[in-house]
């Protein structure tokens, strides 16, 4: 039990985040023709979807 | 595959302005809705697509920028510009709070009792909370301005402590200033002392919510690596807006909590 509280006791600052910009650049700039605003996948499509039919339904 | 011959951003075709619109006309109509008719769903629902809009905005520019590499020099110089602008146009909305404060507190009528402040008011004393809120805000410029710096110098550790400490110190003194609210003496319905009180520090505070949510924002692109030691717009305009936040809260504190 002391060998495992041990291996988890960190702090944020010390656990390592990874640089994770070099593969959305790859993904953002994939020559799909999909414009920005859906181009990260399928929750955008999800939440484009929810904010019209909320305005769309407010109106 | 075409390419572009010029330096500026032609952006994708996007709902958001459109979603904006309507969200911004909801709002408008919730807030009437809720002033004359006791309800509150079209002014949530309008809340609700703002913040959506929002959000989704201005991931779509964090992607346009750091994902795909559009702010070129010259398109950053427009967005420097368009923040500057921005700002300005801020800074004239508080000019009209205080022009109300001063026009009402320089020359105080006889239905106040010719006295500022207004006979029966016991003002808050700027020497307890409100100076330790000047002190929190000073400090949270020196430490946002030690990120700035820790950032171009590609020092990782501090400029992300230093973001952070900004951070906690704007929500300190919101927290301070909610509990300042809270146990105050006087009520926005208390004359034109009140109103003035309550709509310019009131506003002062919805910006420094703002503001500490555009330093949180930054501070999760800082830790995710999305700002390089030349180019952090993002962060400068935050800082800027900070700055802003900072000079109108020194106006608040010596015009309406000292002099008045």
């Amino acid at each position: 039990l002391r060998q495992i509280s041990q291996r988890t006791i960190s702090t944020a600052s010390r656990r390592q985040v990874k640089n994770r910009v070099p593969e959305m650049q790859k993904i953002f700039q994939e020559d799909n023709g999909i414009p920005v605003h859906l181009k990260g996948g399928v929750i955008d499509g999800l939440l484009y979807r929810t904010t019209m039919a909320l305005t769309v339904f407010g109106k | 595959m075409a390419h572009q011959t010029h330096a500026y951003h032609m952006v994708d075709p996007s709902p958001w302005p459109l979603t904006g619109a309507t969200a911004a006309l909801l709002l408008t109509s919730g807030l009437a809705m809720w002033f004359h008719y006791n309800s509150t769903t079209l002014m949530t629902l309008g809340l609700l697509t703002t913040l959506m809009t929002m959000m989704q905005w201005w991931r779509d520019i964090v992607r346009e920028s750091t994902f795909q590499g559009h702010h070129t020099m010259p398109v950053q110089k427009g967005l420097r510009y368009g923040m500057i602008l921005f700002i300005t146009s801020e800074v004239f909305f508080f000019i009209g709070f205080f022009w109300a404060f001063y026009h009402s507190s320089l020359a105080p009528t006889p239905e106040l009792g010719g006295s500022w402040p207004p006979t029966g008011i016991h003002p808050l004393n700027p020497f307890e909370v409100p100076l330790l809120n000047t002190a929190v805000l000073l400090a949270s410029g020196v430490t946002i301005t030690w990120a700035h710096h820790s950032l171009m110098a590609a020092n990782r550790n501090q400029s992300i402590q230093a973001l952070t400490i900004t951070v906690t110190l704007g929500l300190y003194f919101t927290a301070l200033q909610a509990m300042e609210y809270y146990e105050a003496p006087f009520t926005i319905a208390d004359g034109v002392y009140g109103s003035t009180f309550f709509v310019a520090t009131g506003f002062h505070g919805l910006h420094v919510i703002i503001g500490s949510t555009f330093l949180i924002v930054c501070l999760l692109r800082l830790i995710k690596f999305h700002f390089t030691t030349a180019h952090h717009f993002g962060f400068e305009a935050a800082a800027w807006y900070w700055h802003f936040v900072d000079v109108v809260w020194l106006f608040l504190y010596i015009s309406i909590y000292w002099w008045g």
